[in-house]
């Protein structure tokens, strides 16, 4: 893996993210920004479910509403995460948080499609059951991987001798 | 006492000395601040998109509001104290950065864009809560929300790469969960 990050990080392509001064700050920007549009669909769900919000809509109306910010967020932040990880791959691939980060990024967005589905198929008024939990455990999810983003550059910090990095 | 001796002060405050020797401070609290502002963003996009008629009018604004700004004004204070820690640690250096400053002229801006909104505009809520479009100047506050909100960010990421020091690992430091 740090043979193929090292490969990357030679390639013409990745020498020009890293070698143009604005186009890392503004990837990081923009993925900043789509994390607030992506969290933020993925509350409004869950305080749907957990009935704060939105009480008089039907909970398919807000899955309805709210999922396709959350999909084309998602879609934004692959394309600028993922030209972040090929112009620092070897920072990346010698990082634990960015391998979790990676690992619970799959398990949010197959949850989140499982729970969509269930939600898209509900009745008005009467909640899927284990929604709730589902609703709080993928809101959980997606704090952590937002939390092991900002981690990726403190790799030794938080994670001391279990870092990848040392 | 002027401004850039409240500065030095709070560069020497207690606080501002946790974050700097505490290896795992800064990422958690930088972590924390991230989560908030994006919190804060997203549901005031939520908001201003509603005063923006997206994707309709049917629902009231006064309902959108007031079922997201406590959320918002939550997160809000989050940010501030996260933001607040890590202004503390390199105090001075944020202080003269031109990237922070004009963060905090944003955050003026988005204060007062909302501050004429709720005092001015929304007195004539009851016209334009449901089912019709908000007032031009209704629009325009809410378009000036996200630009000024997206610019902020902007800037926020800025300072990173224009604060000139590094956040190195001291060298003689235990790093395995010690705070």
């Amino acid at each position: 893996m740090r043979e193929l990050a090292e490969w990357l990080q030679g390639t013409p392509f990745s020498v020009t993210i890293q070698s143009v001064s604005w186009v890392v700050p503004l990837l990081q920007s923009i993925h900043i920004v789509t994390i607030g549009v992506v969290f933020v669909s993925s509350f409004m769900i869950a305080l749907r479910v957990l009935g704060r919000i939105r009480t008089d809509e039907p909970f398919a109306a807000v899955w309805r509403q709210f999922s396709p910010w959350l999909w084309g967020g998602l879609c934004v932040m692959a394309v600028t995460g993922g030209l972040l990880v090929v112009g620092e791959p070897v920072r990346e691939a010698t990082s634990l948080s960015f391998w979790l980060k990676m690992a619970l990024l799959v398990i949010a967005v197959a949850g989140t499609a499982l729970f969509g589905r269930s939600l898209a198929a509900a009745a008005r008024v009467e909640l899927p059951s284990g929604a709730k939990g589902a609703a709080i455990a993928l809101l959980v999810l997606w704090i952590a991987i937002i939390f092991l983003g900002r981690a990726i550059a403190y790799d030794v910090e938080v994670w001391g001798r279990l870092s990848l990095s040392a | 006492m002027d401004l850039a001796s409240i500065v030095d002060s709070i560069y020497a405050s207690g606080a501002a000395e946790w974050m700097r020797t505490s290896v795992k401070a800064m990422p958690i609290v930088e972590a924390i601040h991230v989560m908030a502002a994006a919190t804060v963003f997203g549901t005031v996009l939520v908001v201003d998109l509603r005063l923006l008629g997206f994707p309709s009018t049917q629902r009231p604004f006064t309902r959108v509001s007031g079922e997201l700004l406590k959320w918002t004004w939550a997160a809000f204070v989050v940010a501030v104290i996260t933001g607040g820690l890590m202004f503390a640690a390199n105090a001075p250096t944020y202080y003269v950065n031109t990237a922070f400053r004009l963060k905090m002229l944003a955050l003026l801006g988005a204060g007062l864009n909302m501050a004429v909104f709720h005092t001015i505009t929304c007195r004539t809520i009851r016209a334009w809560d449901q089912g019709v479009p908000a007032p031009l100047a209704g629009r325009i506050a809410g378009a000036a929300s996200i630009l000024i909100w997206v610019t902020l960010i902007f800037l926020a990421r800025w300072i990173g790469f224009t604060k000139g020091y590094n956040f190195d690992v001291p060298q003689d430091v235990n790093l395995d969960f010690t705070f």
